[in-house]
This record gives structure tokens, sequence and C-alpha cells, in this order.
């Protein structure tokens, strides 16, 4: 509730503030724009209902777009094979990253944090920070640069699958809701017979396999892969999810809220823009919103209880 | 009810910032007088491009142009993307960008073209179909000549260096590298370059390489930095050395570098005169946006710069210049 407020006064602000803001042109860029975060962000939902993290996924997304270059280039495979690779290299990052947690349970934060520096620096390593992979197919780039009848970019039906997918997935599904109650606490789902390790195996994969779908994407969108592809993304992933009301102590959240999430923190950004505003702007005000949102959510928690 | 209460102050709140910080740049069309000119750095934190931002500025009050000035302040190659697709949005008459990424950013600006946006290429350039114009701040023969020349005479015409770069795709560094390399070979046989190291236009890690390097290489007797915040870093990481036998050299910032220059660490730095280069540009996009650019010798008139060539779809600002310790104190940016 809190956040469709957020959402409406933006709109409203904006479409009086910026210029061309309340467009279907400007609504097609800031959905095209988002689509990468998005994905990221659906698969963080679940993590963080476990009550995980995963630090590592801008930077997969980094390795998975400078392998599928290579896949396409070096090795001649074709484009959706090597899309495919892509897709491969974010299950393995995050079969990686599952392993770690769900089998040795290693804290998260630590796991992906140590997986946050590989990944990128295995793509800085296996680039020499300067390859630069281009030349992509015209279909590929219709994926990212396109629209479909109706004025619709092209990536944005992968999104919305994605969110139907995580939506019947954590709303709908015995698993989703094993994967909340480990949120709530891991003992406790466990004695009530929740396979733990297969559920944190689960997730932790997922967010892997989106940062790839999400690789493709992004070289799809910008035309390119190079090493420092997605850095920072996993940050505003992150925001995006937390500002949608998930608890980041895990149990508590849904995808439709991380969606509102990032559909405010992507018009904050797109709508400082066109009134002319300068970008730290949208830093700061996306802190602000975060910082305040979780405040009201902590005020509106305590008056439940009391 | 109080929750509502939380929402509506958070509003206000952001509402409160948004307009406070816009200084009255209100909605889309204000004036109709001049055209609308959105100029790109690649990183407005960087005095260098502060600097840039000053001449532009003055060029843009002398001709009633409005001018729009955002870019990015962190490390992602994708956000360069994002302001000029706002910028294409929103509307404009101009857009000038310092590339970044010459590949992602060449897709926009064609979008850009497409819908009848002038684009305009200043300090590193997009793919050619991608821009009407690329406003060069020196050629790169020019620019390497130069830092040979010093580098040669501080080792004698005989010897080893070590070159601290920006990133290690910035493509202007890369086209300046590679002009060292070919007049290296043509015309400064005993040189060598023995490395290459990323600053990523930080001081910091500018510090830390030149530590590294010096560590690594101790036959290196001159740093060639050539990004304006490498400058003072590997000034200061030989400086902590304490190694007199090493000396820098460079292309920076003539403000940052002049305690080193003092010091005599620095020897040298190379560089345009960077208001010049943002007072060019916009000159550049004004003609553009009015029609008024012209083929030939003289074909821009750029006021207190007197008239520039326009040579095809290329001005160049002029011959790179030396600052040393008994000139820089002329200089303040």
């Amino acid at each position: 509730m809190l956040l469709l407020a957020l959402v409406v006064v933006e709109m409203a602000y904006f479409a009086h503030a910026g210029s061309n803001f309340f467009t279907a042109g400007n609504a097609a860029e800031v959905l095209r724009a988002s689509v990468e975060i998005g994905l990221l962000a659906l698969a963080l939902t679940a993590v963080i209902l476990t009550g995980g993290i995963d630090l590592s996924v801008g930077s997969l997304l980094g390795l998975a777009a400078v392998l599928m270059g290579a896949a396409h280039r070096d090795l001649g495979l074709p484009i959706a094979a090597a899309a495919l690779v892509a897709i491969a290299v974010g299950v393995g990052g995050g079969a990686l990253n599952a392993a770690l947690v769900a089998r040795l349970g290693v804290p998260p934060l630590i796991v992906t944090l140590g997986t946050y520096s590989l990944f990128r620096g295995v793509a800085e390593g296996f680039t020499g920070g300067i390859r630069n992979y281009t030349d992509f197919p015209p279909a590929l780039l219709f994926l990212g640069q396109g629209r479909l009848p109706g004025g619709v970019p092209a990536q944005v039906p992968l999104l919305v699958t994605a969110a139907v997918f995580f939506w019947l997935l954590v709303h709908r599904t015995p698993v989703g809701r094993g994967i909340r109650a480990i949120g709530f606490s891991p003992e406790g789902a466990r004695f009530a017979g929740i396979p733990v390790a297969r559920r944190l195996l689960l997730v932790y994969v997922l967010s892997g396999a989106m940062a790839g779908l999400a690789a493709v994407v992004y070289a799809a969108r910008l035309g390119q892969a190079k090493a420092d592809a997605g850095s920072g993304y996993e940050l505003f992933a992150i925001t995006a999810v937390v500002l949608g009301g998930t608890s980041i102590f895990g149990g508590r959240g849904s995808v439709h809220g991380t969606l509102l999430g990032l559909i405010a923190v992507a018009l904050l950004q797109n709508g400082l823009r066109l009134s002319d505003q300068p970008a730290e702007l949208a830093g700061i005000l996306t802190g602000v919103l975060l910082l305040g949102a979780i405040g009201a959510n902590r005020l509106v928690a305590e008056r439940s209880r009391a | 009810m109080r929750r509502l209460g939380v929402v509506l102050g958070l509003a206000a709140l952001a509402l409160a910032c948004g307009g406070g910080g816009g200084g009255g740049a209100g909605g889309g069309a204000t004036s109709k007088s001049g055209p609308t000119v959105a100029m790109m750095p690649k990183n407005k934190g960087n005095p260098y491009f502060v600097s840039c931002h000053k001449g532009a500025q003055e060029a843009a009050d002398q001709l009633g142009v409005k001018l729009l000035w955002d870019g990015p302040t962190e490390t992602d190659p994708a956000k360069q993307n994002e302001v000029v697709e706002a910028w294409i949005t929103r509307g404009v008459d101009v857009i000038a960008v310092s590339v970044e990424n010459k590949e992602a950013i060449s897709t926009v600006l064609r979008k850009a073209r497409a819908k009848g946006i002038k684009v305009v290429t200043w300090d590193a350039d997009a793919e050619k179909d991608a821009r009407d114009v690329f406003v060069d701040q020196a050629t790169p023969q020019g620019i390497a000549s130069v830092l040979l020349e010093h580098t040669s005479r501080l080792l004698g015409g005989k010897g080893s260096f070590a070159i601290i770069t920006a990133s290690l795709t910035a493509a202007n560094q890369n086209e300046w590298i590679k002009n060292i390399r070919e007049q290296m070979a043509a015309k400064y046989p005993d040189l060598k370059l023995v490395d290459i190291r990323p600053s990523d236009d930080d001081r910091k890690r500018a510090f830390d390489e030149t530590q590294t390097l010096l560590k690594v290489h101790p036959e290196v007797k001159v740093i060639m930095a050539i990004a304006s915040p490498a400058v003072p870093g590997a000034a200061e990481a030989v400086k902590q050395s304490g190694r007199p036998d090493v000396k820098v050299t460079g292309l920076g910032l003539p403000n940052a570098s002049k305690p080193y220059l003092k010091d005599g660490v620095l020897d040298s730095v190379v560089l345009w005169n960077t208001m010049d280069l943002g007072y060019l540009t916009i000159r550049v996009a004004n003609a553009l946006a009015r029609g008024t650019l012209k083929q030939g010798p003289a074909g821009l008139d750029a006021d207190r710069l007197g008239p520039h060539a326009v040579d095809g779809d290329h001005v160049v600002l002029g011959t790179p210049f030396t600052f040393t310790k008994d000139n820089v104190d002329g200089f303040d940016f």
C-alpha cells in the first residue's frame, strides 16, 4: 500500500515536472532499462525470503556476459547456443554459491561476498580487462533494442514470464511456503520436515540462472559484453527487494512488492533525468526512500505487536 | 491512518528535495531563443570535466544556449546509455558526449540521430556513423610525440619507462599508446616500455599501481601517467618511495600537479586547455543546431578561440601544451 502510494506520487510529480515523462514511449524505455535489475531482484526475493543474500549476481552477470561473447565470437557458436552458455554459466555460479551455503553451512553473506570478487575477477582475467565482445547478430540485438507490435520492448516478456514464475513459486506452492518457513526459522523448518538444504540449493541456483539470463539481455541491450558488465547491479536489485517490503531477515515479503519497489526506483531515476535534475539526486532520494520505507515498516510492525 | 501519514511525509520530503535541487530547472520548453544542448562527460566528479563544464557554460551564456550537463558518477558502463535515452525522450536539439564505451553508446546515438537530434562527440569519439561531428582536443600523434620527447629527455635517450593509463579499455588512452609505440619504433629505438598499468581514473589506484611497478620493475626510471587523476597518484608514490632517480611525466591537470612539479618529482605535464575544449564543443553544437557550420579552414567562428577549421566531421582544438614548474602558476583549473 505504502509503496503503491509512493509510485502514484512519483508519477504525478514527474508528469508535471519532467518533459515527455507521461508518454507510452517513456514507459517503454523505463521498462526496458529495468529488465536486468528486475530479473536479479525477482530471484533475490526468494533468496532473501530464506534469510539469505546473494551479493554475487552483478559479478556473475559480467562473467556470463563475457563468456557468452567468447562462445559466440571465438568458438563460433550460434547466438542461441551462446545465450545458453550464459545461462549455464549462471547456473554453475549459482550452484557454487548453493553448495557452499546449503552443504557446508557457510553464511551466505560471506559466501557471496567471496564469489562477488571471484566471478568479477575471473571475468577480468579472462578478458585481460581489455577485450570487449561486440558484433552480436541482429537477432540478439532485437531482443535488447527492438520493439514488439504495440511498442513493447522485446525483453519485457522475459521479465513478465520470470515474474509470473517467481510469484507462483513463492506464493502458490509448498516450495514457496518452505522457503518462507526457512526464513523464519531454519531449525523449525527442518523439524517440520522441510528439506532445507534442497530448498536453499534451489533458490541460489535460480538466482544464478537469472543472472545468466540478465547477462543475455544486457549484452543485447548494449550490444557489447565487457568484464565490467553489471557492476553495482546487486545493490540496485537488493534495494528493489527491500523497498518492496521483503524483510532482510527472511520469512516476510512478496514478489509483487519487489516489482513495485523496482518500478519506484526506476521511475525515480528516469523522472529526475527528464526534469533535468542531476543524477546524484537519484542516489540521495533512493537512499531516503529506502530508509524511510524500512523505518515505516518497523513502526507498523511494532505497533501491531503492541 | 498513521501509515498514510508516513507515506505523505515521505512523498513531501521527496518532492522537497526534487524541487530544491533543481535550481529553477523547471519544465522542458522554457525558452525558444536558443537551442538546448545536452552535454555529457565521462565522469562528473573528475576535475578535468569540471573545468570543461566551466568553458561550456561560458559559451552557452554567450550564445543563449540552454546547457544540460549530466553524466555518470559511478563506473557503470550502461549509465551513459541511460542518460542519452532520457535525453532523447525529453527532447533536446543537440547531444554532446565524451564517450566512455564506444560500441555501447553508438547504438543510442544512432537512435538520437534517427530522431533528428544532432550528435557531437567531444574528448573521446564514438563510431563514425553515430555522430555528426567529433570535437578533438588534440591529435593522438601530437600527444604521443610530446610525451615521448619528455620521456626521452628524462632518460637521456636510453632506458625503461612504464605507463599508468586510465582503464585498460579507455579509447583515448589506447589510441595514444598505439601512437607512442609507433613513434618509439620509428624514432626512439633505445626506449623500452616495460609495463602498462590501469588506474581506473582513480588517484589511489594510480598510487597503488605505481608502488607495485617500482618494486616489480626497479629498472624503470620514468613513469608516464596518461590520465589526469593518475598524475598526482603516481607522483605521490614516487615521492614516498624515496627514489630520486625516478621521475614522472604525463598528461594531467595543472592544479593537481602543482605541488609535485614544485617538488621536482613531476617533471612536466602535457595537456590542452580543457575550458577551451568545453567552450569549442558548445560553439560547434550551436553552429550545428542553427545550421551555420561550414566546411573549410575557417568553417567555424569560435569567437575568443578564433576561427577553427572544419575538416569533414572533425574539428581539432589545437596543439598540446606542456606545464612545467616555471609556468604552472599561470593556470588555475
